[in-house]
């Protein structure tokens, strides 16, 4: 007879694993339904040592953690080491290994060892562990059914045994594993409760000596058997008026409406608050690194390749780290409160007349900071023509990479008048938005075809949410955006660099008689300091010799190539070449810009704020007209300036027709919306 | 290797068992109970409904009417149908 093993409430210590860093020789799959605390579970096992990783050739992803497992005593004696070196894999929460959808494809795989999360070696596990909601047992029960058929060593940890608990439910586990024919562990991840037995038992499961039918009628019947015969107490309905009120409050119409927008808004306020101070660390930081990294190489390619290829491009990425942790932190406290899936019901009635259904919405909100973690949170769309519309919609969501430019483009327009500011700010929001539901109208009309799938969504209990869990997964996010986005932005603004600092230009005329100008003033009062006379024609003639360079360097050439294509939008080359630049990340533009016109990229500067506000064309006329920032405050609201975003469009959307998809139509959109705004404004005699 | 307690030899407990007339679960009154019948989608659906839990016999308690439909499933857990969805799944009242 199989053992069991329960533990006491008292068991409540953080279970002991160490990280191995030997050839994993235990393989441990963690399977169940969504919203049993598997995660919760897993991350209690694994601790920080988790990483999140991907099914190669799918859209799925996996966390995944090499640890050190005790052995258990019954291989003691054959095994002298201090341990198993084991990877666990947590799979994908699904409902049921049979049903046609991805993650339960991925999982079926996965068992049958026919695929493994990138960097492992795909393998039949050597132990499943199933974990099963001890408030839902019945149900939970169907998906142990199918993994026991799989003939795996297999053992059932039955989880929040202190919620069961609560509400009267008495689970005799030993009648389970009899039943089941397999280990039961009783536990709780959110106290710990049970855990050292579980990771005792973790590598000495066995293969069930019981079987369960094939087909979903017998195994339900199956499931209703065992639950009749191993639970007791509260069964049935339960009135539960409190979870009522607030489900009624947060889907109604109007009031979940309300809701949510307040929710959103302190969500948004606390992430732009709270983020702005390590943004502002990490900006000093990385100027003082530039400063010091110039001051200890000799000018030359390597000095300004690391000063303004390596660090400049670098810093732009991580600047926007806190503002990513931030979303994902504040998204997984609020999911675990269980309140999201009630708000993408209140916006499913919201985007459904547009062709999007409420599973767009955390893709859509995440899409505001920044829209590569909002494609990939797409993966949870189970329709694909509805993926593939949010896909494609995302990057029109205002992201944070946008905003340096909003707030460039608005004071220029609007200068001291931060109210008019900040509504031109909003206006660049809520465009963003109507253009994303209006190309969703579009395509769901005509490529992508058909009603948006009605939603069936579980509504987990409302809970205080696990903090731990929450920095995990913020912990591991801002690894996978900083090892990701950082490193694809890192080598394309190296690759700016090079196209913006070669071929070398020689000095112009104009530069040299300002430079001999300034000689013979220094020279004629040798005594003294340089007069500020002297230092300004100095300064005049480096900027000279930099917009020169830029005007004849790789970049510069394709600026003046590709102008008469933005001629029509108000653009001289100057912008052109700033508008080219921001294809690597758009924040680029307000950097490549303060290069042009001041022959500095110390943007935090006020003065070179204000020399690009005054910077003027080739031709001596002002760069920035009212007509001309409209048109390219529109442009950056619409336009699919990012390279990484595109790249993992095609990654997630199976292919890059897809990505191309997405670029032309938004530079359509984006094109024709800033020429329309500088046709408009000249016409009305804006200038 | 052993057979689960007779479970799989058992007969089929089909809703027919059931006398009453079955309804579209939209037309359970908000607190009233129900036990499910069938659903009436397309069979992709229909597994993952019955994998969710939505499964013939299962008893349901309306909880929110309208769009969405959140129903009770046993009083284990809640879940959301928008309305297309649960016009689809008939149900029995309970007496």
């Amino acid at each position: 007879m199989p053992s069991t093993d329960s533990s006491t409430p008292s068991d409540h210590s953080k279970p002991e694993i160490a990280q191995t860093r030997q050839v994993p020789r235990h393989a441990i799959a963690v399977l169940g339904n969504p919203n049993v605390g598997k995660t919760t579970l897993f991350n209690r096992l694994a601790g920080i040592r988790a990483k999140t990783s991907n099914f190669p050739g799918t859209t799925q992803e996996a966390r995944v953690a090499h640890v050190q497992l005790p052995i258990s005593i019954d291989e003691a004696n054959t095994d002298a080491q201090a341990g198993i070196a084991s990877v666990l894999i947590d799979l994908p929460g699904i409902y049921s290994l049979n049903l046609d959808l991805s993650e339960s494809r991925v999982c079926r795989q996965v068992l049958d060892g026919s695929l493994a999360p990138a960097g492992e070696t795909a393998r039949v596990p050597d132990a499943l562990l199933v974990v099963i909601d001890a408030t839902n047992l019945m149900r939970n029960l169907s998906i142990v059914g199918e993994s026991i058929s799989r003939r795996l060593p297999t053992i059932v940890a039955v989880n929040m045994i202190d919620a069961a608990r609560r509400k009267g439910i008495h689970i005799d586990a030993a009648k389970l594993s009899e039943c089941l024919g397999c280990k039961v562990v009783l536990c709780s991840a959110r106290t710990g409760e049970g855990l050292d037995t579980l990771v005792e038992q973790l590598t000495s499961a066995k293969i069930p000596d019981r079987s369960a039918p094939t087909d979903q009628a017998g195994i339900e019947r199956w499931a209703q058997s065992i639950y009749e015969q191993v639970s007791a107490g509260s069964t049935g309905n339960q009135d539960d008026s409190l979870t009522d009120r607030l489900d009624r409050a947060f889907t109604h119409p109007v009031l979940g409406l309300l809701s949510f927008v307040a929710i959103m808004t302190g969500l948004f306020w606390t992430i732009f608050k709270f983020a702005a101070y390590p943004m502002d660390w990490i900006d000093l930081w990385f100027g003082h690194a530039g400063n010091w990294v110039g001051a200890i190489l000799p000018a030359g390619p390597i000095h300004d390749l690391m000063v303004d290829g390596v660090i400049a491009g670098v810093g732009g990425t991580v600047i926007f780290l806190p503002q990513i942790c931030l979303l994902f932190f504040m998204l997984a406290l609020l999911e675990g409160t269980g309140y999201l899936a009630r708000a993408a019901f209140v916006i499913d009635r919201a985007l459904r007349p547009f062709g999007m259904s409420g599973h767009a919405f955390v893709p859509l909100l995440s899409s505001h900071a920044c829209a590569i973690p909002g494609i990939m949170a797409a993966r949870a769309i189970p329709d694909r023509r509805d993926r593939l519309a949010t896909i494609l919609v995302a990057p029109f969501m205002s992201c944070t990479a946008r905003i340096p430019v909003y707030v460039l483009l608005t004071t220029i327009l609007f200068p001291g008048e931060p109210m008019r500011q900040a509504l031109a700010f909003t206006m660049c929001y809520v465009l963003g938005v109507a253009a994303g539901l209006f190309t969703s109208l579009l395509f769901r009309r005509t490529i992508l075809r058909g009603k948006s799938r009605p939603m069936a969504l579980e509504l987990p209990s409302y809970r205080v949410p696990d903090l731990k869990s929450a920095l995990l997964l913020t912990f591991d996010r801002g690894m996978v955006f900083l090892k990701k986005a950082g490193t694809m932005i890192l080598a394309i603004s190296i690759v700016l660099w090079w196209l913006g600092a070669y071929p070398h230009s020689d000095p112009t005329q104009a530069s040299l008689d300002l430079r001999a100008q300034a000689e013979s003033i220094v020279q004629s009062t040798p005594d003294a300091e340089p007069s500020l006379q002297a230092q300004s024609l100095f300064d005049e003639a480096d900027a000279l010799d930099t917009r020169n360079a830029a005007k004849n360097s790789m970049l510069g050439r394709l600026g003046s190539g590709f102008q008469p294509v933005f001629a029509p939008l108000g653009y001289d080359r100057q912008l052109t070449v700033g508008v080219l630049a921001s294809f690597a990340a758009r924040e680029v533009f307000v950097s490549t810009m303060a290069v042009q016109v001041a022959g500095s990229d110390d943007v935090e500067d006020e003065t070179v704020l204000g020399s690009i506000a005054n910077a003027t064309k080739d031709d001596g006329s002002p760069m920035f007209t009212p007509a001309t920032s409209w048109s390219l405050l529109i442009f950056y609201v619409l336009a699919s300036l990012c390279l990484p975003t595109l790249v993992v469009t095609a990654k997630e959307a199976g292919g890059w027709k897809w990505a191309m998809l997405q670029l032309g139509w938004m530079s359509m959109v984006a094109y024709a919306g800033a020429l329309i705004a500088y046709q408009s404004v000249l016409f009305f005699g804006g200038a | 290797m052993i057979e689960a307690p007779s479970i799989s030899s058992q007969p089929a407990q089909p809703s027919t068992q059931i006398e009453s007339k079955s309804i579209p679960m939209t037309q359970l009154m908000r607190g009233q109970t129900g036990r499910i019948d069938c659903t009436q989608a397309h069979p992709d659906e229909c597994s993952m409904l019955r994998a969710m839990g939505l499964r013939p016999d299962a008893s349901v308690q309306m909880c929110r009417l309208g769009e969405p439909c959140i129903v009770s499933l046993s009083g284990a857990c809640r879940i959301g149908l928008a309305k297309d969805i649960a016009s689809r799944v008939m149900v029995h009242i309970d007496d």
